[in-house]
C-alpha cells in the first residue's frame, strides 16, 4: 500500500523526486483510462508543481503534502481548471477563483493531477449519474465505484493517485471508499471550508479526504481544515487530526446501533461489521447496544432537507452567466426552460423537482418543517447516544457495490441505499469509512466510525488501531 | 359633500444602505463604474461561491430601526427568497422573512396620522438590465448586485397620497440625517411599492387592494395613489369589485395597469439561509447602536431654537437638508455666533444651493465662519461680505484674500475721516447754519457723504462718532 506517510519518507529521503512520482502516476493514469476515474487530467499543471515541489524538498521546508500527487472532485473548484460537476451544464465551465481547500493543498506544493469524476452535481450513490466519464469498480470493472465520489474512490483504490478529495452530502466520500476498499472521512460539518465546492446541500455538504489510510486521511485533514474567512459556517477550531493516533483504545465504548443491524443490511456485510466490533473488544473496548429510534425517517428526511437547498442552490445555472446555454432561445423563459432541460440530467432534475415542491407554498409545513423536526430529534439521539458512548460503529452500506445499471431505474430503492450514512450529515458529526475485508464476490466492505460534533481525530485514532491489523483489500489492476 | 371611501395605503420602502461594500461581499458598493466591474465570484452566482454578511449593513440597518422606533429582534435569521430573473445571479435574493432584524416602529406625520412599520428587513439589490432593442439584445450588469438594502413595511395607516409623499419624505430625510443612505431617488437609492385599497367610509373592514410596484420619486409615488384611487373608486361606484393584484404606474400617462394577478403570483420558496448563522444581539450591541444614532431633523430643530436662539422657522429651514443643516453644525462650531451665522447662511448659503440637484457647497465652513467674523468685527461691512460669499461661491478663493483683493477691509483711518468731514463742513457752511437753527436732519446728509466718501477707510461708526463729535462743538 502507497500511502502519503510512506512517499513523504521517500521523497524527503530523495528515493526519488516528486517529478519521477508524478510520471509514475500519470503513466498509470492513461494505462487505466477505461477506468473512467477522470475528467480532467492536468498533465503539464502537475509537472510544473512537481518540480516545484521538488525544489522547495531540497531546500528543506517541505510540508507534509509537498510534492504529494493527489486527486480532486470535479466539484472543487480549481482556479482556469475546467470543473464540471460532471455535467453537461458546466462542461466547459473553469472557475474564476480556486476552492479555499486548493489554496491551502497549493500553499503546502501539493501536485495536483487532475479532476475526477462523479455523480452530477453530487447527486447519486453509483456516480452513474454523470453526463461525462463515468468511473468503474477496480475491483470489478462491471461493478460501480459508489458515489458521488466514485472517481476519487476510484482513482485511490487504483493506485491513480496517492490520495483524493471527495465531498459527502449523504455519504458520497464514506460509501465509495467503502465499495472501493479504501478509507475516507466526512468531517465534523464546520471544519473544512465549502468555499469553492459546488454546494449541492449546503447545510450538509463537507470536503474531506479519500486515503490508502486514516493516517492519510488526518494528514490531509490537518492541511485543509480550518476556520475561513470566506465560509461562515466554519468553526474556529484547533484539531490536530493526527492527534489520537497511537492512542489505545482500552475502556472507549463502542455503541452498535441496533437499527443499523436489522433487516435491508447484506448478511455478509453484517457479519464483517460485527467482526470489526469483536475486534475493537478484543482491543480492550467495550460494546455497548444503542438505539436511534429516528432511522427509519432519516432517508427521507434527508432528501427533503438535501433537495430542498439543491432546487436553490441550482437554480443558478440558468444559461445567462455561464456553462451552457441551449441555442436561438426566443425569450427569457425559453432560454432557462430549455438550458435547464437540456444541461441537467435525468437525476438532477427529480431532485430540483423534489425540492421546490417540499418548498412550495401550502407544502412546505407538511414537508421541509417535518424533515427539520426529524433533523432535530435526530441531532437530539446522537447526542444521547455520544453521552453514552466515545464512537459508534455501523455498516457503511447495506451492500458491496453492485454492477453497473442495477438500481438505476429504481430511484427510491437507491435512496433507501443511503440509510447508513445520511444521519452524520443529518447530525454533522463526523463518520469515517475503513475497509473490512471483502464478501464471497471479492468485493470490498467497509464498516463506519462515528463520534460527536468535532471528535474527528479520536476516529482517525481508532480506524488506524483497526488499519495496522488489518490491512485494505487490493484491486488487481 | 359627504367622503364616501376612505383611502387605506400601506408602503414597502426599499433603500440602499451606503456601506463602502456590498450586503455578502467585499465589492465596492458605490453607484456607478463602467458595467460589471464592481463584481466578484460571490456576487455573481458562482458556482461555490459563499456569503458573508457585511457588519456594516447589519448595524445601519438596526440604527434605521432604532431611530423609527423599532424594537430590534434579538434572534434575527436570514431566508433565500426564489426566483428566476437574469438580474438575480443566484436565482434567489437573500432577505429575511420570519426574523427580520427590525419589527413595531412608528412615524408620526405633520398630518397627527401615526404610521406604524411591521417590520424593516435587510436584503441584497439585484442587477440592471440594459435592454438593446435595436440589435435585440439584453445585457445584464451586476455592479448593483448585492448592494445592502433595508425594506421598509408599514401597516396600512397612511389614509391620503399627501400622507404617503410625506412619510416617504420623512423616511428619506431620516436615513440621510442617520448616515445609512444617500437617499437619491434618481439614483434609485429609494424605491417603494404602495398598496392602495379603498373601504367604505368609517368602516373597519379592509377592501381588496393593488400593489403599485418600483415607484422611484415622490411625484410618481403621489400620482400613482391618485390614479389608483380614482380607478378603484369607478369600479366600486358601478358596482365592481376590485381584484387583487400587482399593478405598475406608467409614468408617461399617469396611470396604472395591471402587470399579474394574485393567482399568477410568484411563490418564492422561502426557506432559512443555510450559508449564513443566525445572528443573536446582545443588550450591549443594542445599546452601543443606540449611542451610534445623529440627532435626528426634529432633534436639530429643537437644539437650534432652545441652544442656539433661532427661530422655529429658520431652524426648520436650516434643517429640511441635511447637507445644508451639517455646514451649518461645522459653522457654528468654528464660530459660535449662532443668530449672526444663521442670517448669512439662511440669505446667502441657501439661496444659492437651493435650486442646484447637487449637494456640494463650493465653499468651506471654516471660510464662511471667517467671513461672518469679518462682518461681526466690522473689518468688512455688510454689503462686502455678501460680495465675498459671491466671489467664493463663483471663482473660489480665501474670503480675506477676497477682502484685500477688492478693497473691502475696513480701514479705520482717523485722518482721513477728520480730513474727509472736516471739508464737508467747510464745504457746506449753510447746512451748518440750518443745524443751528435746529434742522438736525442735516446730520443724516454730511451721515451719508461721509461714507461714500470713505467706503473702505472707515467704519459708519466710528464716521458717525467724529461726526457727533464734530456737531456737539458747534
Amino acid at each position: 500500500m502507497i500511502t502519503v506517510s510512506l512517499l513523504r519518507k521517500k521523497l524527503d529521503q530523495k528515493e526519488f523526486s516528486s517529478v519521477e512520482l508524478t510520471k509514475e502516476y500519470l503513466k498509470k493514469i492513461h494505462e487505466n483510462e477505461h477506468l473512467g476515474a477522470f475528467n480532467t487530467i492536468c498533465e503539464e499543471e502537475a509537472l510544473i508543481s512537481a518540480s516545484k515541489a521538488d525544489e522547495r524538498i531540497a531546500s528543506g521546508d517541505a510540508l507534509p503534502l509537498t510534492g504529494i500527487p493527489m486527486a480532486i472532485k470535479d466539484n472543487i473548484c480549481t482556479k482556469g481548471i475546467k470543473t464540471t460537476c460532471s455535467s453537461k451544464m458546466l462542461e466547459s465551465y473553469a472557475p474564476p477563483y480556486d476552492a479555499t481547500v486548493m489554496e491551502k493543498l497549493n500553499s503546502q506544493n501539493i501536485v495536483f493531477l487532475g479532476k475526477t469524476s462523479m455523480d452530477e452535481f453530487a447527486m447519486g450513490g453509483s456516480s452513474q449519474t454523470s453526463a461525462l466519464s463515468k468511473p468503474k469498480n477496480p475491483f470489478n470493472t462491471e461493478c460501480v465505484p459508489g458515489g458521488s465520489s466514485g472517481g476519487s474512490a476510484t482513482a485511490v483504490s487504483a493506485g491513480l493517485c496517492s490520495a483524493a478529495l471527495g465531498s459527502d452530502t449523504g455519504g458520497s466520500i464514506r460509501q465509495p471508499a467503502a465499495f472501493c476498499g479504501i478509507t475516507g472521512i466526512k468531517p465534523t460539518y464546520g471544519t473544512v471550508s465549502r468555499f469553492g465546492l459546488v454546494a449541492f446541500g449546503s447545510s450538509l455538504d463537507q470536503i474531506g479526504p479519500m486515503a490508502n489510510s486514516a493516517e492519510d486521511c488526518g494528514i490531509i485533514l490537518n492541511a485543509i481544515a480550518g476556520q475561513d474567512k470566506h465560509d461562515r459556517t466554519t468553526r474556529k477550531h484547533d484539531i490536530d487530526f493526527l492527534s489520537s493516533i497511537g492512542n489505545s483504545i482500552k475502556g472507549m465504548k463502542i455503541g452498535l446501533p441496533k437499527e443499523f443491524f436489522g433487516d435491508g443490511i447484506d448478511e455478509e456485510v453484517k457479519a464483517a461489521v460485527l467482526n470489526v466490533a469483536k475486534f475493537y473488544e478484543n482491543m480492550g473496548a467495550e460494546l455497548v447496544e444503542v438505539s436511534m429510534p429516528t432511522l427509519k425517517y432519516a432517508v427521507s428526511a434527508y432528501y427533503l432537507l438535501a433537495c430542498a437547498e439543491a432546487s436553490s442552490n441550482l437554480s443558478r445555472y440558468d444559461g445567462v452567466k455561464y456553462g451552457y446555454r441551449t441555442q436561438n432561445p426566443e425569450s427569457y423563459d425559453e432560454l432557462i426552460k430549455k438550458t435547464r432541460s437540456e444541461g441537467f440530467g435525468t437525476e438532477v432534475k427529480r431532485r430540483i423537482l423534489l425540492g421546490t415542491y417540499a418548498l412550495s407554498s401550502g407544502y412546505y409545513d407538511a414537508y421541509y418543517k417535518k424533515a427539520l423536526a426529524v433533523r432535530q430529534q435526530c441531532k437530539a439521539e446522537h447526542d444521547e447516544i455520544f453521552s453514552k458512548c466515545d464512537l459508534m460503529l455501523t455498516p457503511t452500506a447495506p451492500t458491496v457495490a453492485y454492477k453497473a445499471g442495477a438500481n438505476i431505474n429504481d430511484p427510491v430503492k437507491m435512496y433507501l441505499a443511503d440509510i447508513c450514512t445520511v444521519t452524520a450529515n443529518i447530525a454533522g458529526i463526523p463518520a469515517i469509512s475503513v475497509p473490512c475485508g471483502c464478501d464471497k464476490s471479492g468485493m470490498p466492505i467497509g464498516f463506519s466510525l462515528s463520534a460527536k460534533r468535532f471528535d474527528d481525530a479520536k476516529l482517525i485514532g481508532a480506524a488506524d488501531i483497526f488499519e495496522k491489523e488489518n490491512p485494505h483489500p487490493t484491486a488487481n489492476i | 359633500m359627504c367622503k364616501k371611501y376612505d383611502t387605506v395605503i400601506g408602503l414597502e420602502i426599499h433603500a440602499e444602505l451606503s456601506t463602502k461594500t456590498k450586503a455578502f461581499c467585499t465589492c465596492d458598493a458605490s453607484f456607478g463604474g463602467d458595467p460589471n466591474t464592481h463584481i466578484c465570484p460571490v456576487c455573481t452566482g458562482q458556482p461555490g461561491a459563499l456569503p458573508i454578511i457585511n457588519h456594516a449593513a447589519v448595524s445601519y440597518a438596526m440604527r434605521a430601526g432604532l431611530a423609527l422606533n423599532c424594537d430590534i429582534n434579538r434572534y434575527t435569521r436570514f431566508d433565500r427568497k426564489n426566483y428566476f430573473y437574469p438580474d438575480l445571479p443566484k436565482a434567489y435574493q437573500i432577505s429575511q422573512l420570519d426574523l427580520p432584524l427590525c419589527v413595531n416602529g412608528s412615524l408620526e406625520l405633520s398630518t397627527g396620522t401615526v404610521v406604524r412599520i411591521h417590520q424593516i428587513h435587510l436584503e441584497e439589490d439585484a442587477g440592471k438590465m440594459v435592454h438593446d432593442d435595436y440589435h435585440g439584445e439584453s445585457w445584464a450588469d451586476y455592479n448593483r448586485c448585492s448592494v445592502p438594502l433595508i425594506e421598509i413595511v408599514t401597516e396600512p395607516d397612511i389614509k391620503s397620497s399627501e400622507e404617503a409623499a410625506e412619510f416617504v419624505s420623512k423616511i428619506a430625510l431620516y436615513l440621510k440625517y442617520l448616515n445609512v443612505c444617500d437617499a437619491k431617488m434618481q439614483e434609485g437609492s429609494i424605491r417603494a411599492d404602495v398598496n392602495v385599497s379603498l373601504k367604505p367610509a368609517g368602516s373597519s373592514v379592509l377592501g381588496d387592494r393593488a400593489e403599485i410596484k418600483n415607484l422611484n420619486s415622490i411625484r410618481s409615488i403621489q400620482r400613482a395613489i391618485e390614479s389608483e384611487i380614482a380607478r378603484q373608486t369607478e369600479i366600486l361606484e358601478g358596482g365592481g369589485k376590485v381584484v387583487q393584484e400587482t399593478r405598475r404606474f406608467d409614468d408617461a400617462t399617469g396611470t396604472t395597469s395591471s402587470l399579474r394577478s394574485k393567482e399568477n403570483a410568484n411563490d418564492y420558496r422561502y426557506f432559512p439561509e443555510p450559508d449564513i448563522l443566525a445572528i443573536t444581539f446582545t443588550d450591549e450591541d443594542i445599546e452601543k447602536a443606540k449611542s451610534e444614532i445623529p440627532l435626528l431633523p426634529h432633534q436639530r430643530v429643537e437644539r437650534y431654537t432652545k441652544e442656539y436662539g433661532l427661530t422655529d422657522e429658520d431652524a426648520r429651514v436650516i434643517t429640511l437638508e441635511k447637507y445644508l443643516s451639517d455646514f451649518y453644525d461645522q459653522t457654528v462650531r468654528i464660530y459660535p455666533q449662532y443668530k449672526n451665522v444663521a442670517n448669512l447662511f439662511l440669505t446667502e448659503i441657501m439661496r444659492r444651493v437651493k435650486d442646484t440637484d447637487s449637494e456640494d457647497i463650493p465653499i468651506s465652513p471654516k471660510d464662511f465662519a471667517k467671513v461672518v467674523e469679518m462682518a461681526d468685527k466690522n473689518t468688512v461691512n455688510r454689503n462686502d461680505a455678501k460680495s465675498i460669499i459671491r466671489i467664493m461661491f463663483e471663482e473660489g478663493g480665501d474670503p480675506e484674500e477676497i477682502a484685500k483683493k477688492n478693497g473691502f477691509i475696513v480701514v479705520e483711518d482717523t485722518a482721513a475721516i477728520a480730513e474727509v468731514i472736516d471739508k464737508l463742513f467747510a464745504d457746506r457752511p449753510d447746512l451748518i447754519e440750518d443745524y443751528k437753527n435746529g434742522k438736525t436732519n442735516v446730520f443724516g446728509f454730511f451721515m451719508g457723504q461721509a461714507n461714500r466718501a470713505l467706503t473702505g477707510k472707515a467704519t459708519p461708526m466710528s464716521i458717525k462718532a467724529y461726526l457727533e463729535k464734530k456737531f456737539s462743538e458747534i
